[in-house]
């Protein structure tokens, strides 16, 4: 998810335009051959995921032999927005299940699928998930395609050699962080520069097992502009006590944390020059490039002294839905049906570090996951804290604030102006 | 004759008629003081795009700006109330400060440097052609491009430099600094800026006689003195042409900054232009539509400034 957000966020307005562009394009040619277009369909399918553009291709290749007189493109503009805004969304989307996505759910432009075979086949507790962003009454707006989980990043060398346990509780965690730090090794690496890797592993992992993200936020919106701390919920109240945790972890960080960005951090952890990287599973590639070899294990970040409370951090990086402009519905949930094929659902996230979202799915096999594996059995997982948060709020920005200055608190309290002054121009979704 | 120039957008058609069209300019000065229809035929396309491409989106993004509009769906007419959060917003309101401090600093910077080069490259030096076009090198090359390779010297190959000098300061990469990191953004937009700047002063400075710098040095003026009143005043219509270009392009700084801080550390470095575009996906569309129309007036607003601030300055031989 992580990448897939980043290069949501940082395009340069210039690129986007060429997107977009490409974007007016493609409708165009695609009214060109639906005019004169002979009984078969052709359907837009709407992934812009970078990594799996290719996987996807194939995918509809696939499709398109098992279904004669029907065709599909893959559209992998950057933004969906203007997609939305010109009133042609595609056929098929699968899209990151994040706010972004919510925005358009709870306004009712995506289409029901519950009726569909597979929808029945949906993990409850993975799909409650997306109900946690925004429902749409009276519909399954979003089919879960592939759950992410993320955690620690570690250096099973470095931590053998040590004779190090991965830590279940959170002083054990400290212990580990204070050994490593005798013994000369930078415990934890930390880029600060790209601001999203602050709040998706610092400020993420630090809630995750001490707040019940979904339902503080859910309070979080009821409450709306009346947020502070007299009004019973707030960030400074609610998010006090994880970001106390958070001082903590950052206090094991690399020196120059603060001037390190995500692909310095890959090359640093990839050579062993840290124990530690809070990083989700995109970052494991990047790893792979630098030291195919490297023995790396991952485990969620404890915060209290009873393991049972560890969580961890997942997120639905795919969800299939069909928007209700499409011309050709039946057509478009024919696709679905397609990508929601157990051999093909299951592959899929195989094959991409991560978890199939039907009841009958296959456990991850990557052993550099092994360590999440029981916790996503066992549905011990929460969104992350800063996904909840509008990107009008720039979160990844305050917490790099926050770690220069030391002053958390600030930092609360600005994340509840923000709220108020959001909930009050009607920006929370 | 006339009758054919609709086709006029075509260019060939227009060389065709360069000829016919010279003879009627020059019938024109001779004392009729009425316009060739051609001149307006060129103008439409370029006037229809304009209009359609620039113009018309704008009026839509402003009348948007008083609704709750998200981009997509229905919308309710808001009033004001946009605008008045944008003035209660302290995000916004420091994001105007860091933009407007930022623009006069580049500007005065960029405008300094780029004179003395010119003067200098216009002097008799040796190798003066080569050394132009090495300095017009970051003209041609992407700003996003040129902020990802400063990003990787100022975070790594200087703060090496200056440990080997032991120059403690510069140490630690100033991108991470919240004092200093404004500071790397000046300096690479004005390197960035400072070509074209120095190509315009260049043009500017070939075109005083060298006969009013001979009279000047019988009369004993100091070079200093030919700078200040010889130079300054015949070129001051270049240097006004770039301030106001040059602080146009920086108020709307986007590329470099996001290529260098991403607006960081904290939103020290957040520029106006990536407030509004992030009201893009963060679903504050209509918000920040009411930001950009405020932006718009303002840039409007210190453009009339600088040109009334300076009217009347120039000398003409």
């Amino acid at each position: 998810m992580g990448r897939s957000t980043t290069t949501a966020m940082t395009p340069s307005r210039r690129a986007f335009l060429a997107g977009a562009a490409a974007a007016v394009g493609l409708g165009a040619s695609g009214c060109g051959t639906a005019g004169s277009g002979a009984g078969g369909a052709e359907l837009r399918f709407y992934m812009q995921k970078t990594e799996v553009i290719d996987y996807f291709d194939d995918l509809l290749r696939r499709f398109e032999a098992q279904t004669p007189g029907t065709t599909a493109v893959l559209d992998s503009t950057v933004s969906i927005a203007p997609q939305f805004v010109r009133g042609d969304p595609g056929d098929v989307g699968c899209f990151n299940n994040n706010l972004e996505l919510a925005r358009y759910l709870r306004r009712g432009v995506l289409s029901d699928l519950s009726d569909l075979p597979s929808a029945g086949r949906i993990r409850t507790d993975i799909s409650d998930l997306t109900d946690q962003y925004a429902t749409y009454p009276g519909r399954t707006s979003v089919l879960p395609y592939s759950l992410t989980a993320a955690g620690v990043i570690y250096n099973q060398q470095i931590f053998d050699e040590r004779g190090l346990p991965v830590p279940t509780t959170w002083t054990e965690f400290t212990d580990v962080c204070t050994a490593l730090q005798r013994d000369g090794v930078t415990p934890i690496y930390a880029t600060d520069r790209d601001a999203w890797t602050l709040w998706q592993g610092l400020f993420d992992y630090s809630v995750g097992s001490l707040v019940d993200t979904g339902e503080f936020f859910a309070r979080m919106k009821e409450a709306g502009e009346d947020v502070g701390l007299g009004a019973g919920v707030s960030f400074e109240e609610g998010l006090a006590e994880p970001m106390e945790r958070a001082r903590v972890v950052s206090s094991f960080f690399n020196p120059d944390h603060a001037v390190r960005n995500y692909a310095d951090g890959n090359l640093a952890f990839g050579t062993g020059q840290a124990a530690m990287y809070l990083q989700g599973p995109w970052a494991l590639g990047q790893i792979a490039l630098v030291d195919p070899d490297l023995p790396v294990g991952t485990f969620p970040l404890p915060l209290t002294e009873d393991p049972a409370d560890t969580q961890v951090r997942v997120n639905i990086d795919l969800g299939l839905w069909v928007p209700t402009e499409t011309p050709q519905p039946e057509a478009a949930r024919q696709l679905v049906e397609f990508l929601m094929q157990p051999e093909v659902i299951n592959a899929y996230n195989l094959d991409n570090l991560a978890y199939p979202t039907t009841t009958d799915g296959p456990a991850q096999e990557d052993p550099r996951l092994a360590g999440l594996q029981q916790y996503v059995d066992d549905a011990a997982f929460y969104q992350g804290a800063g996904t909840f948060v509008p990107a009008s709020i720039p979160l990844g920005n305050y917490v790099q604030a926050a770690m220069s200055s030391g002053d958390f608190t600030a930092m609360l309290r600005q994340l509840d102006a923000d709220w108020r002054r959001l909930a009050v121009r009607g920006g929370l979704v | 004759m006339t009758s054919q120039l609709p086709l006029a957008a075509a260019p060939g058609v227009a060389d065709a008629q360069r000829t016919p069209l010279a003879a009627s300019d020059q019938r024109r000065r001779a004392g009729s003081r009425r316009v060739d229809l051609a001149y307006y035929v060129f103008l439409v396309p370029a006037l229809a795009a304009f209009t359609l491409f620039v113009v018309a989106p704008a009026v839509v993004g402003i009348f948007y700006s008083f609704t709750d509009y998200a981009g997509f769906g229905t919308w309710s007419f808001l009033g004001l109330s946009n605008y008045q959060a944008l003035l209660a917003d302290p995000e916004v309101r420091g994001s105007y400060a860091f933009t407007l401090g930022f623009a006069v600093v580049t500007v005065v910077l960029a405008q300094v440097v780029a004179l003395a080069l010119a003067i200098a490259l216009t002097s008799r030096i040796r190798f003066a052609t080569g050394l132009r076009t090495i300095f017009v090198l970051p003209l041609v090359l992407s700003g996003i491009v040129v902020a990802y390779v400063f990003s990787y010297l100022f975070s790594n190959t200087l703060p090496a430099a200056a440990a080997a000098v032991g120059f403690a300061p510069l140490e630690q990469s100033i991108l991470g600094n919240p004092d200093l990191a404004w500071l790397s953004i000046v300096v690479v937009s004005a390197w960035q800026t400072i070509p074209g700047a120095m190509l315009v002063y260049t043009a500017g400075l070939s075109a005083v006689p060298a006969d009013v710098y001979e009279a000047s040095s019988i009369d004993g003026a100091s070079t200093w003195r030919q700078f200040r009143s010889i130079t300054l005043p015949l070129i001051a219509g270049f240097v006004l042409i770039n301030t106001v270009l040059g602080v146009k392009g920086y108020l709307g700084a986007y590329d470099v900054i996001v290529g260098l801080t991403n607006g960081g550390p904290g939103t020290e470095t957040r520029s106006v232009a990536m407030t509004i575009f992030s009201g893009f996906t963060g679903g504050d569309f209509a918000y920040q539509m009411g930001n950009a129309t405020v932006f718009f007036v303002v840039t409007v607003l210190i453009s009339v400034v600088q040109l009334l601030l300076t009217r009347g300055r120039a000398i003409r031989l």
